[in-house]
């Protein structure tokens, strides 16, 4: 075993494997056609943590990484953990291995960069897209994802009132939960933009929708003002990791499952913490 | 009638498209999520209407969101997008946040409380509620991740 030197954020290690070694090829290669392992393994480990963090499924990651991998002429072996993903990458040709672990991305869930991510694969798979050529446009890919948040504060306020309408909410209570919502969402945006843990955000961003949404219950207000209190939070269920857990599970992979399960729980109850602190707060009886 | 389904469906994709832009959903696919979630919740409607099939929340959401789960598979190769992506904003709206809000406030009242009799009521709501809610998000997730799991194949094509 011939240990490398560590790249930043990674952990390298190189194997022979001496019992069934094949006849070892020239080292020589072209960068651009066949990569080495290590480039390989460093590639796909660093894809597979930035897949798994904007929240796409494991199944989806293994399918995507062994997609490209294959065309890279390479075999590779994935062990997910919720924090770090564990990358083996096998070179069909000389029997080496290259292994490395990546920790996984701390970043918001998004469908975009997944869904670009995924089409990277299959662009790599199906247009024999170059080594380097993906590896650029992967770069392209984990800078691009913005969104405008004035955009995406009003729709989720829009949301959260058609939610309220859709639990049997009254004009009074959708326009009391837009207002909730819209604060709430508001300071969600900048609390998470100052790198505040998100439990804690999502408590906080609970107790202000809650105080807010009493205010029918407080002003008599419209003829459903439980409605508004209990809806004035929706935005804030934690839905994501509650599907991508069964996901996993139905695909056996139970540690991620479960990882995400508790993770969706520990959101669950900061955001009831925060709904009851400011129910409390305001007097407002829940039945 | 007529009109509470339009209106039902017309709320409903509004909550998806919203619901879509928190989690980054392309925009492309912003009109699926909202067909998705109006059909979807309006076929829910009208399982629950008490005049007709009258059916239980449960039974109605599974079937609801297993309904979901097949129009996101068979429309996100439109989309392209993982088919994830269309059904996730799409099952929002039918997220038991009453029930939800119900459970936590039994069991903060259970806390509150001094009465006996005030306890077994609010512990009852709770667990009552509680019940209901889980089953009900189960029976949404599994209704929804099934089609995947059927059609992996046209699920996981559906960004190429």
């Amino acid at each position: 075993m011939i240990p490398l030197r560590p790249t930043q954020g990674y952990h390298m290690e190189r194997y022979r494997d001496t019992a069934s070694a094949a006849p070892t090829p020239s080292p020589l290669r072209e960068k651009t056609s066949t990569p080495s392992e290590k480039e390989v393994c460093l590639f796909l480990a660093e894809y597979g943590a930035w897949l798994l963090g904007c929240g796409a499924t494991c199944i989806r990651l293994e399918k995507n990484v062994q997609r490209m991998a294959e065309t890279y002429g390479k075999k590779v072996e994935l062990t997910i953990t919720p924090r770090h993903i564990h990358v083996s990458v096998l070179d069909v040709l000389n029997s080496e291995t290259v292994t490395t672990i990546a920790s996984v991305k701390a970043i918001p869930v998004s469908f975009n960069l997944n869904t670009l991510l995924s089409q990277l694969s299959w662009e790599v798979a199906d247009r024999r897209l170059g080594f380097d050529a993906a590896r650029e446009r992967f770069h392209s890919i984990i800078h691009s994802d913005s969104q405008s948040r004035w955009t995406v504060l009003l729709l989720v306020t829009l949301a959260n009132a058609s939610f309220c309408r859709l639990f049997g909410g009254d004009l009074w209570a959708m326009a009391i939960v837009g207002i909730a919502t819209l604060a709430g969402y508001y300071l969600k945006q900048v609390l998470l933009a100052n790198k505040v843990d998100i439990r804690v955000v999502v408590l906080a961003c609970a107790f202000v929708s809650s105080v807010l949404g009493a205010s029918c219950q407080l002003f008599s207000l419209g003829d459903t003002p439980a409605v508004a209190t209990a809806t004035s939070i929706l935005y804030l269920v934690p839905g994501i990791p509650f599907l991508n857990s069964f996901s996993d599970m139905l695909y056996r992979y139970y540690i991620c499952s479960f990882s995400r399960f508790m993770d969706a729980v520990v959101l669950t109850a900061s955001l009831s913490i925060g709904l009851c602190a400011g129910m409390a707060l305001m007097k407002v009886g829940m039945f | 009638m007529d009109t509470h389904i339009l209106l039902d469906a017309l709320f409903s994709a509004i909550a998806a498209i919203g619901f879509a832009a928190i989690s980054r959903i392309p925009r492309r696919a912003y009109f699926y999520c909202g067909v998705i979630a109006a059909l979807g919740h309006s076929l829910r409607f009208l399982l629950m209407d008490p005049q007709g099939l009258h059916m239980h929340i449960f039974l109605a959401t599974f079937i609801a969101s297993f309904f979901i789960g097949l129009l996101a598979v068979f429309l996100s190769p439109l989309a392209k997008t993982p088919a994830e992506a269309c059904f996730f904003p799409s099952l929002l709206p039918m997220i038991p946040g009453i029930y939800a809000y119900k459970t936590f406030g039994g069991l903060a009242m259970c806390i509150l409380t001094d009465s006996q009799d005030a306890y077994n009521y609010y512990f009852y709501q709770f667990t009552q509620n509680g019940f209901i809610c889980i089953s009900i998000l189960l029976g949404m997730v599994v209704g929804a991740t099934l089609p995947i799991f059927i059609f992996k194949k046209i699920s996981f094509q559906a960004t190429r």
